[in-house]
């Protein structure tokens, strides 16, 4: 059974009917995954006992008469999200063995609906990039250049068929970039609609849980699985009454897509033609077409890195080698806190922790960190205005090729790779990254970005454009 | 020393991380690299505009104040260090 090549409905279903059982499934998966992981590095932990062992109690209750949704779905989940039986490195090598008491909320429920979680996925150092490039274990390959990154782990593990679902958090546009370096899917919701307990946030405000699956049809089987009130994050509390579902009528014809000419400023030739031809294949396919203007793209970029940053100087403070982390050998308490939390935060998260901590003291926080709130609210404002004359709009989801796993890129340029999703990560709105076409026989992706729960219709349009091309 | 290099380094000591020498001065050619980046952003005329603190805007969040029970062997579990009925963390008192 290749992965890549069913859905997630079929496969739970050949498992309720007893065609294969979860935990044969689970045997040939884990099987697959030495060979296909080779050379890539998706890996923080793989579970085997443990997936076996989930396997047969997932066997258990389909024996005992329940109709799980998800029944032996392979699944991953990236190494900032909590999963209570493998370790949770965070990104950070002082975390390696790490277990936690707890296992996030999404996870838990793509459990308790019969997925089968396989191994624990690769990061950026604390989470924080989009390229894996900072991970303490090296970065992730991708599976169609291997001299280049994957953008997320999680991406890679899907477009291998070592899985069908992935779990992963975004804050600035590691899941979305990742789908879009890999050639999947991979969808980043709303505020709210996903629970984030159980996540290692480094900024709270833009971080989020999504799905990364090979196509918007396996992501739409297992959204309202995850979806829903949590007292757990306060954040989910708009979901208390349940979701109003945004859902525009199915017909490409009653749907306008928004095409944001102001991206052209920043994107290089190939991928322009690449989303040229995106937007004329919608309007082949009788979508029509508004063009747009977003003038604060790169500017919300800006402002997402100053509140990130700032976020991040607090969030890190806990890691002082007492609360969290391991305790650094020193003689007396100020050099152990210097120790310690130099041992735990890798270069990039040190860095970041340092200029938010810049960024909010005295003098600075008016200049930077005010004006960076204040592009926020106008960013918001720029997505909403956009969305009153339109259904969804349409992003480019990088605005280059992957980056080269060799070879040198400063922080700022990988900053930058941000451009596209930090502005929609401002706006609070779902995104939806699906495959807009190829250069070089290397996968490009673009995002679709709706209003607050309008996820359902972004994957309509995104499953309706999969098939037609 | 400028405004920017003292309050980088103030900034070091206040989160208290450990950074080499070679790393410190790298940190301040980067800060500068980053405020310049940031220009653009600073140019923007936001006028009146009032700043945004939360990406929703759900107020009155917190769930219905009700006694429940926690069980004291799961946390202890949970615990990197417990003995004689004390959870056990490093000296921090000198």
């Amino acid at each position: 059974m290749e992965l890549r090549k069913t859905t997630v409905h079929r496969v739970a279903e050949a498992v309720l009917q007893g065609e294969i059982t979860a935990h044969q499934l689970i045997d040939i998966t884990l099987k697959n995954c030495g060979v296909l992981n080779e050379g890539l590095n998706i890996f923080t932990a793989v579970a085997g006992v443990d997936a076996s062992e989930q396997a047969r109690a997932v066997d258990q209750k389909i024996k005992q008469g329940k109709k799980l949704p998800l029944a032996g779905i392979p699944v991953v989940v990236k190494d900032d999200l909590c999963y209570g039986v493998l370790p949770t490195s965070l990104g950070s090598s002082a975390f390696s063995e790490f277990i936690s008491p707890v296992t996030a909320a999404a996870v838990e429920r793509l459990m308790d609906a019969g997925a089968v979680v396989i191994g624990k996925t690769n990061l950026d150092d604390m989470g924080q990039g989009s390229t894996t490039l900072s991970s303490p274990r090296g970065a992730t390959a991708n599976p169609w250049q291997a001299e280049r990154t994957a953008g997320s782990a999680g991406a890679a593990a899907v477009a291998t068929g070592i899985c069908m679902l992935a779990v992963e958090s975004d804050s600035g546009g590691a899941l979305r970039q990742g789908a879009s370096h890999c050639g999947v899917a991979g969808l980043r919701p709303t505020t709210g609609r996903v629970s984030r307990y159980g996540l290692n946030a480094h900024c709270s405000s833009f971080a989020r849980v999504g799905v990364t699956a090979f196509s918007c049809e396996n992501i739409s089987g297992v959204l309202d699985i995850i979806s829903g009130f949590d007292e757990r994050d306060a954040a989910t509390a708009v979901c208390r009454d349940g979701i109003q579902e945004n859902i525009k009528a199915p017909g490409s014809e009653d749907i306008t897509i928004g095409y944001p000419v102001t991206v052209f400023d920043f994107l290089e030739p190939e991928l322009r033609e690449v989303f040229e031809q995106a937007r004329d294949e919608f309007a082949g396919h009788g979508y029509k077409i508004k063009e747009i203007e977003l003038g604060l793209l790169r500017e919300g970029l800006q402002a997402y890195y100053v509140i990130a940053l700032a976020e991040a100087s607090s969030s890190h403070a806990r890691f002082d080698g007492i609360r969290f982390g391991k305790t650094g050998a020193a003689d007396n308490l100020h050099n152990m806190y210097f120790q310690s939390r130099a041992e735990i935060l890798g270069q990039e998260a040190r860095r970041r922790s340092i200029f938010g901590t810049f960024l909010l003291g005295k003098g600075n926080y008016g200049r930077y960190y005010r004006q960076a709130s204040k592009i926020w609210q106008m960013v918001r404002r720029e997505f909403e205005g956009a969305l009153k004359d339109c259904d969804l709009l349409m992003l480019p989801t990088s605005k280059n090729l992957p980056r080269p796993l060799q070879g040198q890129s400063s922080f700022l340029d990988q900053w930058s790779d941000d451009l596209f999703c930090a502005p929609v990560s401002l706006s609070g709105l779902p995104a939806l990254t699906i495959p807009a076409g190829q250069i070089e026989q290397h996968p490009v992706g673009m995002q679709l970005v709706g209003p607050p729960f309008s996820e359902k219709t972004l994957l309509n349009v995104g499953s309706a454009s999969e098939h037609k091309n | 020393m400028d405004d920017r290099s003292a309050g980088l380094d103030k900034a070091i000591e206040a989160i208290k991380i450990g950074v080499s020498d070679p790393e410190r001065n790298q940190l301040h050619i980067e800060l500068d690299q980053f405020l310049d980046w940031l220009e653009p952003m600073l140019g923007v005329d936001t006028g009146d505009q009032e700043g945004l603190l939360f990406s929703h805007d759900a107020v009155n969040v917190l769930r219905e104040d009700s006694p429940r029970q926690s069980d004291p062997a799961e946390i202890q579990e949970a615990a990197p260090s417990f003995a004689g009925g004390f959870y056990l963390v490093p000296k921090i008192m000198e």
